[in-house]
């Protein structure tokens, strides 16, 4: 049973992991406060999946240590029990049914025979429960996946790339299915590339880059650090002018036609306005918006990779 | 106890796959097939160097177990296959991980895999010899040949013997066959090698240095069938008591590598 105290679903501190000279996961401290729904993203060859199965007790770790749902890393025993997971691309036996391959799993996790047909239904697949594995397209994997990760009906569910495959209505089913689950207090670690999707969904956010932990903490501290400026300007060497200062600044432009787009940090927005100005760029039109995630992450990866 | 009882009916619902049946299926026909075929050359009265011993011991008790016991190397061939093919695929497959986020204990899930595919291999092995053995006795008795001795309280002695023995040699084929999909974590590899190593590699060391070679594992299980029926393969040249001492060494061995290895390993399929 978890650790009724723990604050923290999933704590880490400075966690390592090497395959031979490649450095998969490197030194990542990071949090998941219990209940929350956190985004993972992060590059391919980030880290991301080491990270789950470094948590899964699937690879040991080289350094640091982790806790979770209260429980060291090293009694993965202790708490898989509490965990559904989705590692990567959904790998099932193609000569079984949907149906026998969750009954494997049911099985061997000691879960009742119920807790298949009822997940069956939630993920929309009953219809072709009885079909075999190999006739499903990706999406419909995905979705047996998912309905894998939550056998047993976990406090903490990791799922890597859950959404990939699906379509559009498969999303948006997925995203109404992640917010039935986190309102019953359950706390999801969400791997994805589709940025879109975690802005609307999450509420704590990790980003990992070269195997690093580039940020840890509240979706909204992230999204209050940063701004995207919008300048407009019908004279070109006015904008040029902006968007020198902006990247000597260390910042990433976009440029549009007559706009530039500057993701940078709330408090450079007043001074690049000063500055512009006082090199000889009066006729702006400068607005601030909050970031995406896509410009957040992106700005992140150019201030790491700088 | 409770988690190997779990991992091993977990195990039982995969035999559904048409694969794992149509392995069952190959063994069946195909040693019938040959001990037809031993049995017709017997019956048609064919002649030769490989003949004499087969007729000789043919009207005896160990004539049955004569006959159908010469698929055994097709036996242990497909035992071999199916249990590293079986097991290597959960690497390949990548449903390793999905089983082991289920059942942690790496060492209770492969002793509940491992139970359940020793168990389907004695089964098929069993259902073998005995649909080939019932297959001769028709054949014979059709053709007016006497079949009395291989049916005497003697002939179900030697068939005893012999079925004794060979569950041994299948549990040791499993257990090398359990080790090679540890180390490779792959089907075709842990197939070639396993192959490889039980009809090729034996065989060559065995041209050079045949006083090591009755010592190997593949030489040792084969030989300790050969001592309750020597028609149906080699007789162990170091004795049975030596020979079983060596086989059961050989099975512990494989159980304690994989035991050491297999938890410490990373699962990145």
């Amino acid at each position: 049973m978890p650790d009724p105290a723990a604050v923290f679903a999933i704590e880490t501190h400075g966690l390592s992991k090497h395959f031979g000279r490649h450095t998969a996961v490197d030194g990542v401290t990071m949090r998941v406060p219990a209940g929350a729904i956190a985004g993972f993203i992060g590059p391919n060859g980030a880290g991301k999946t080491t990270t789950i199965r470094l948590l899964l007790g699937l690879v040991r770790p080289d350094a640091g240590s982790a806790t979770v749902l209260g429980h060291s890393l090293t009694e993965f025993e202790r708490y898989l029990p509490s965990v559904g997971a989705l590692v990567e691309a959904p790998a099932f036996y193609p000569g079984l049914s949907g149906r026998t391959n969750l009954e494997v799993l049911a099985r061997l996790g000691g879960h009742p025979g119920s807790r298949v047909s009822e997940l069956l239904e939630v993920v929309g697949l009953s219809d072709r429960a009885r079909d075999r594995v190999g006739t499903y397209s990706l999406g419909m994997k995905q979705r047996l996946g998912v309905a894998m990760a939550l056998l047993p009906d976990p406090e903490l569910l990791i799922l890597d790339e859950p959404a990939n495959g699906l379509d559009p209505l498969g999303i948006i089913e997925m995203r109404e299915m992640l917010r039935r689950l986190a309102g019953q207090r359950k706390t999801i670690l969400l791997s994805s590339h589709l940025l879109g999707e975690l802005e609307q969904l999450t509420d704590w956010l990790i980003m990992l880059n070269q195997g690093k932990a580039l940020f840890c903490g509240p979706a909204r501290e992230l999204f209050a650090q940063r701004v995207e400026v919008v300048v407009e300007a019908q004279d070109a060497v006015q904008l040029d002018l902006v968007a020198r200062i902006a990247g000597e600044a260390g910042y990433a432009v976009t440029r549009e036609d007559q706009v530039l787009r500057i993701a940078c940090s709330a408090g450079f927005a007043e001074t690049l306005n000063q500055q512009a100005k006082e090199a000889g760029a009066p006729d702006l039109t400068f607005r601030v918006r909050e970031a995406s995630l896509e410009q957040l992450f992106l700005a992140l990866l150019r201030g790491d990779r700088s | 106890m409770i988690s190997v009882i779990r991992a091993f009916r977990s195990e039982l619902l995969k035999f559904r796959r048409w694969s794992v049946l149509a392995v069952a299926g190959v063994m069946l026909v195909a040693s019938t097939f040959i001990a037809y075929l031993t049995f017709h050359q017997i019956a048609s009265g064919a002649t030769g160097r490989e003949m004499t011993g087969l007729i000789a011991a043919f009207p005896t008790p160990q004539g049955l177990v004569s006959i159908i016991g010469q698929a055994r190397s097709l036996i242990i061939a497909i035992a071999l296959v199916m249990v590293t093919a079986n097991l290597a695929a959960e690497w390949s497959q990548g449903t390793l991980r999905n089983l082991l986020v289920c059942e942690p204990r790496r060492l209770r899930w492969l002793a509940g895999k491992m139970l359940a595919l020793v168990l389907f291999v004695l089964l098929s092995m069993l259902l073998t010899l005995l649909m080939s053995g019932t297959f001769i006795l028709a054949v014979a008795q059709g053709q007016g040949i006497q079949t009395a001795a291989w049916t005497s309280p003697e002939g179900l002695q030697v068939f005893l013997a012999f079925l004794g023995n060979e569950v041994l040699c299948l549990i040791g084929v499993s257990a090398l066959g359990m080790l090679i999909a540890v180390l490779t974590r792959s089907v075709a590899a842990g197939v070639g090698i396993a192959l490889a190593y039980i009809l090729v590699v034996e065989g060559i060391i065995a041209v050079v240095l045949p006083q090591v070679t009755q010592w190997f594992p593949g030489r040792v299980f084969n030989t300790i069938v050969g001592t309750a029926v020597p028609m149906v393969g080699p007789t162990p040249p170091q004795g049975y008591p030596a020979a079983l001492g060596a086989a059961l060494l050989w099975i512990v061995g494989f159980v304690v590598v994989s035991a050491v290895v297999f938890p410490r390993q990373d699962i990145k399929a």
